[in-house]
């Protein structure tokens, strides 16, 4: 058991990181250790980066303690880039959290800053354009994000800090501690480029309010949503697009941000039908959605946008019902997930069971004008109801390769009346292989009129494995 | 005698309020005598009967007093969970001659189909190429399958608020205690309202009372036989698919309940009605048999088949 990091007093107390626990007992009487919860970090990491979206949609992970947040064109925002640090370290330390920040012009500068230099006045955070090299000089080269290895190697040489590297002659430098060094000072002094990858995909599109009293009636965020799609429509518009997939990201007093997606099943370009979307959310969501405190800040973002062909309305008949059938699937897709309304379509396969599939019903309209797969004129009619399973069933036939006379479904006895068969329908060996048994498919009445599709899978005489009968669907 | 006018009257009174509140026409039984003006009160919106689509077969109009009404709700129950091929039969047929009276005025119907998930385990679910071959078409229909009763009975009100569907089936099994007649009710005046038909199906379910403007209960029937191109009844082989019905409640109150099931059939690629047909005897194929010799008959007890002899070598798989 070893120390995987430690707060202030224990650093204080002497303490190191990598240390035994049984050691560090020893020095410190009042030991408080948990158990270290890698995962648990990830997540609260994670929160955090989504919480930190406040201030920029670029935010990226970096290791298990650091976040880079890509502050381009967002600074003017909270009063330029003195008040955004202030603004974000402030809000943290609030939350509990010992927070240390740098805004530079390049990822490895701030980073080096942020770590490296101790906590100081405001301006001592910002590193100007300038400035790179003579702020970058006093830091050790640890503060270079090298490999321990190369740190090592570096020292051994006498080189304590990033300003003796960049006074010495580069290719001796690279052919000795390879190429490392050279590609972290580059990039931290901007000769070499270096992106960061965001968390999440930046949205085409969003609006942003920020509330001074913060809100907590499903009404009132429903409010805020319809007020923040019709931020978005003279955006929309102007690029001639509609809405596919919305996502409203609610952040709440005390740091925890949630994310809120809403579909529709086409381009939507309407401030209510957004709203009503959330709203059907909202009702699945009840309990998920803790508002706690109340959110101060929401966003409304568009993920997926399709253009939108604008409809010349037409006069003669209303379009109501096309309208109306989006309408009714986004409201049960919003309610009950994308997967509660299906369209059944046929596929390519003479397989009962492969034949038809159900598809969720916002693809099956956005599909309807592909041609349809028709089914062969030319086949027995198919029953309307069908098993999933095939259900096996005893049956008596006259002729071992014959209908069957009598047989006995689910405890009952039924005797069969009328027969017509047999259908055979062979196996796609394609996919199951070539040792899958034939079926022979009987459509049969009873004596009381219901009619069955049963089948017999496997041929005597031809096929290896004895033949056994099964209920697969009903006829009307 | 005036104060037996008086009771006629109120009894009148009453069974005009019950009327109203059922939203259908007054029946002409209902007093002897006495032709009953239509319209009156009755042509506030919701109230007024719906009209009815007559099915063509007409023992069935005349126990649906006019035929399928237009919007309302009715139900089709099974007794027997096992019957749903004919319960289910009759839903979508109700539907596809729906879409077909819809043909031409260049609506395009859509369909509904609210399944339960019970049912679909018990009678298995509703199969595409089936479905198409039944008469309907699969662009405009619409299959849920929701978990709990309550989510399909939100997804039947919210479909028919849409006004979205010409027809919704719900498909429930048994008479749960959570669709009582409050909630029948409820979907009854909505689909009035939206001018949609809903059709409960009940599936394995005994007599309930609801809100539906008429209940039948279907039972299988025995099939006729294929019909040939030149009218000719084809012998041996399976017709059209047929069910039998029993009116159990009716608008018409002196039908209600009869005594005796009305069979008829559907006839699916030209989505009509009929009824069953026995008037000429079927005949033999007329093309003839499709192996003509003679046929050696189907010996009694003929021996068993001949065993696999010794271990059987994977020549298929070694060449």
């Amino acid at each position: 058991m070893r120390l995987m990091a430690l707060d202030r007093k224990a650093l204080e107390a002497g303490l190191k990181p990598g240390q035994g626990l049984a050691e560090a007992r020893a020095m410190c009487l009042g030991l408080d250790a948990v158990p270290a919860d890698p995962q648990a970090d990830r997540q609260f990491l994670a929160a955090l980066a989504d919480w930190c979206s406040r201030y920029t949609p670029l935010v990226a992970r970096d290791g298990m303690d650091g976040l880079f947040l890509d502050i381009t064109g967002c600074s003017h925002l909270f009063g330029g880039e003195e008040g955004l640090i202030a603004d974000a370290l402030s809000r943290l330390s609030a939350m509990g959290l010992e927070v240390e920040g740098a805004i530079a012009d390049t990822p490895g500068l701030a980073w080096a800053v942020a770590r490296f230099t101790p906590a100081a006045a405001p301006q001592a955070r910002i590193v100007p354009t300038g400035e790179r090299a003579e702020r970058l000089a006093p830091l050790p080269v640890q503060a270079l994000r090298l490999d321990p290895l190369v740190v090592e190697g570096l020292t051994k040489a006498g080189l304590r800090l990033a300003g003796d590297l960049l006074a010495l002659p580069r290719a001796p430098l690279a052919r000795r501690f390879g190429p490392m060094p050279l590609l972290r000072l580059d990039q931290a002094t901007g000769r070499e480029d270096e992106p960061i990858s965001p968390r999440l995909p930046v949205a085409g599109l969003s609006c942003e309010r920020r509330l001074a009293e913060p809100v907590t009636r499903e009404e009132d965020i429903l409010f805020l949503a319809g007020e923040l799609a019709r931020g978005l429509l003279p955006m929309l518009e102007q690029r001639g697009l509609g809405g596919r997939l919305f996502e409203l990201s609610l952040f709440r007093v005390d740091g925890a941000v949630f994310h809120v997606h809403a579909g529709s099943s086409r381009p939507l370009r309407d401030a209510r039908r957004i709203e009503a979307l959330f709203a059907g959310r909202f009702a699945a969501l009840q309990e998920d959605l803790d508002a706690g405190y109340g959110f101060e800040t929401a966003r409304l973002s568009v993920s997926h946008a399709e253009p939108l062909e604008s409809r010349q309305m037409d006069l003669g008949r209303p379009a109501e019902t096309a309208d109306s059938l989006a309408d009714f699937i986004d409201q049960a897709s919003a309610r009950f997930g994308p997967d509660c309304l299906k369209m059944p379509v046929l596929l390519e396969s003479h397989l009962p069971e492969r034949a038809s599939a159900l598809v969720p019903a916002r693809e099956g309209l956005a599909a309807e004008a592909g041609p349809p797969a028709s089914a062969s004129p030319f086949r027995p009619v198919r029953p309307i109801r069908l098993f999933r399973y095939p259900e096996p069933v005893e049956a008596v036939a006259e002729v071992p390769d014959g209908p069957p006379v009598q047989f006995r479904w689910r405890r009952a006895v039924h005797r069969v009346v009328k027969a017509e068969g047999p259908e055979r329908i062979g196996a796609e060996w394609w996919i199951d292989g070539e040792e899958a048994p034939t079926r022979d498919y009987y459509r049969i009445e009873d004596e009381d009129g219901r009619r069955y599709w049963l089948y017999r899978q496997g041929l005597y005489d031809r096929e290896p494995a004895q033949p056994r009968w099964f209920m697969h669907g009903l006829f009307a | 005698m005036a104060k037996e006018a008086l009771a006629r009257e109120r009894l009148f009174a009453l069974r005009e309020t019950i009327a109203r509140m059922e939203g259908r026409p007054l029946s002409p039984l209902d007093d002897a005598g006495t032709p009953l003006a239509p319209g009156g009160q009755e042509e506030a919106a919701g109230t007024r009967p719906p009209e009815r689509l007559p099915l063509g077969v007409p023992l069935v109009d005349e126990a649906l007093s006019g035929g399928l009404p237009a919007a309302g709700m009715a139900e089709i129950r099974t007794a027997e969970l096992r019957d749903a091929g004919a319960s289910t039969g009759l839903a979508l047929s109700l539907c596809a001659f729906l879409a077909r009276q819809a043909e031409g005025t260049g609506a395009d119907p859509a369909f509904l189909f609210i399944g339960e998930r019970k049912v679909a385990l018990e009678a298995g679910e509703p199969f595409a190429p089936g479905l198409a071959d039944h008469g309907l078409g699969l662009r405009r229909l619409f299959h849920a399958a929701p978990r709990r009763l309550e989510e399909a009975l939100w997804l039947a009100e919210a479909a028919l608020s849409s006004r979205a569907f010409r027809a919704v089936v719900l498909e429930i099994a048994g008479n749960p205690r959570r669709f009582g007649l409050g909630e029948s009710r409820r979907l009854s005046l909505r689909a009035r309202h939206a001018g949609s038909l809903l059709l409960l199906l009940r599936q394995g379910g005994g007599e309930e009372a609801g809100s539906t403007l008429f209940r039948l209960e279907a039972s299988p029937s025995r099939s006729g036989h294929y019909r040939l191109p030149d009218g000719r009844m084809l012998g041996g082989t399976i017709g059209a698919p047929g069910f039998a019905v029993r009116v159990e409640k009716a608008s018409h109150p002196a039908l209600s309940s009869l005594p005796q099931a009305i069979a008829f059939e559907w006839i699916a690629h030209e989505r009509l009605f009929a009824l069953p047909d026995a008037s000429l005897p079927p005949v033999r194929n007329p093309a003839g048999p499709a192996h003509p010799g003679a046929r050696l008959p189907a010996p009694a007890d003929r021996p068993d088949r001949a065993q696999a002899l010794g271990a059987v070598l994977a020549f298929s798989r070694a060449s």
